[in-house]
């Protein structure tokens, strides 16, 4: 499992995640590429019943979060069920490129019995 | 010096087989009509984008329908805060000498012109195309997380939002050019559909057909002249990923802005028109811009702060929630309203003396933000 890619500022230290050229803190060029590593804290949480296009509706409907990474960013990430504001949760990239987040300490229990 | 001269809204609702070319000329026509112009005096018009038509030149194309000889025309397009922006846009091509009766116009049939899943799916759009669009984000998901991180940091209930639908839904019942009058019971908002937790159906607003214009001139042109005494606007960010955590930074910004350039204070204001596109973004504006303590809104609004004969009326045709929602034209009926309010023609649903009047809207998710400071000077 692989955490969310990020960049960063190797003037300031400043992390984001939408890409840029230059550092949106300091204005510097010199960016690299990051790998999170995937810790952060649920900043807000919903539960989408009523989907954008019908064939992405999904019974119970499904769950999108805000996540503030350690690093700093704040990332959008689906979201395991019943996750809430303020809970620590960790963030994987799935198959298609698209970061989960599902409480800490959780991934390890699945590993574990996979 | 820069004053609100014309004013025009169509009913909004459904307006079958009529596009937004021809909606937007009506209420051009019946704005010209209210400030007792002729076309011939209007020399610069800032046109609404159309999502049922999407045009690279709508300014020009409603120059053409309206046939005008300008100055300047343009589209405009910054999502809800378009009509907003485009209004303090046009006092600055005034003050800059460009342009004396400017014609801010928006319109579009987006309720009967396009299927209501294409209708969300463009909508949809304004998210992140890479981060945030894939995980099957929804413009009110993108207001669900700030309306769920918005009952978090303030403790209010989803009962206090609905308590901001029930009051549009009120007010809409007075004006006839409404699309929603059935009276509305906070336990109806609370029970229906869920769309994206904590919002509800009805905490959110309709798509209509309808169109709405104003006009912007170096002089007052009738027996009221209401000028635009202050502005001011924020672009904190364009997605909610990257929205600041003060979830009113942007509005807080503007609003100073236009305070300031107004030399007045929020509690000299008599009349709000606020957009009210989901009950968390009128919530947040209200709390935000001081007109209700954090996280009380809700309260306020249920023991009548914001009602018609309270100390602080607001959006008096209904607002996005129940007078309807055709995109551009949305926030320009807010500001319809408020004109007419301010002139003391609003008939029954006139309120007392409202001399100075705050008008804000935003666009995207907190994205943009435009206000400005209306007063009355004769
Ligand atoms: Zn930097």
């Amino acid at each position: 499992m692989s955490g969310p890619m990020l960049q960063s500022c190797r003037t300031c230290r400043h992390g984001w995640q939408f890409q840029r050229a230059a550092c949106p803190a300091c204005g510097a060029q010199d960016i690299v590429a990051a790998e999170s590593g995937g810790g952060g804290t649920v900043w807000s949480v919903t539960t989408v019943l009523r989907a954008p296009l019908p064939e992405l509706d999904m019974p119970g409907g499904y769950g999108i979060a805000l996540v503030t990474l350690d690093e700093g960013p704040r990332i959008m990430c689906r979201s395991a069920p019943g996750l809430a504001i303020g809970e620590r949760v960790q963030v994987a990239v799935e198959a298609d490129g698209m970061p989960r987040a599902v409480p800490a300490g959780s991934e390890l229990e699945d590993a574990g019995s996979g | 010096m820069a004053y609100l001269s014309g004013i025009a809204v169509t009913a909004f609702g459904k307006h079958p087989g009529r596009g937004p070319v021809a909606l937007m000329e009506e209420a051009a026509l019946a704005a010209l009509a209210d400030a007792g112009l002729p076309r011939q005096a209007v020399d610069g018009l800032i046109a609404g984008y159309a999502t049922t038509y999407p045009h690279l030149m709508m300014g020009t194309v409603m120059a053409e329908r309206l046939s005008l000889r300008l100055r300047h025309a343009h589209q405009a397009q910054v999502g809800g805060a378009t009509g907003a922006a485009a209004i303090i846009l046009a006092r600055h091509l005034i003050a800059a000498g460009a342009c004396r009766h400017v014609l801010v116009v928006g319109g579009e049939n987006r309720l009967t012109g396009q299927s209501r899943d294409d209708a969300l799916k463009i909508l949809a759009g304004v998210g992140h195309p890479v981060h945030e669009v894939p995980l099957g984000a929804s413009i009110p998901a993108y207001y669900a997380l700030v309306a769920a991180r918005y009952l978090h940091e303030t403790g209010a209930s989803e009962a206090d939002l609905a308590e901001l639908a029930v009051l549009m839904r009120r007010h809409a019942a007075a004006h006839p050019g409404a699309q929603l009058t059935k009276p509305l019971t906070v336990a109806e908002v609370l029970a229906s559909k869920p769309i994206a937790t904590p919002l509800k159906f009805l905490d959110c607003c309709p798509i209509s057909d309808g169109a709405a214009a104003v006009i912007v001139s170096a002089e007052p042109t009738g027996a009221a002249a209401i000028r635009l005494a202050g502005w001011g606007e924020a672009h904190t960010h364009q997605h909610v990923s990257e929205m600041p955590d003060d979830l009113g930074l942007g509005a807080k910004i503007a609003a100073a802005q236009a305070f300031a350039t107004a030399g007045r204070q929020a509690e000299d204001m008599r009349l709000l028109g606020l957009y009210d596109s989901f009950t968390p973004t009128l919530a947040i504006f209200l709390e935000v811009l001081g007109f209700a303590k954090p996280g009380e809104a809700g309260a306020a609004a249920r023991e009548g702060r914001f009602s018609r004969d309270g100390a602080l009326p607001l959006n008096l045709h209904g607002g996005l929630m129940s007078y309807g929602h055709p995109g551009v034209a949305g926030f320009l009926a807010h500001v319809v309203e408020v004109v007419r309010q301010m002139r003391g023609a609003a008939g029954q649903r006139q309120v007392r003396d409202a001399p100075l009047a705050y008008c804000h809207a935003d666009g995207g998710v907190f994205s943009s933000h435009a206000g400005f400071v209306l007063e009355r000077v004769a």
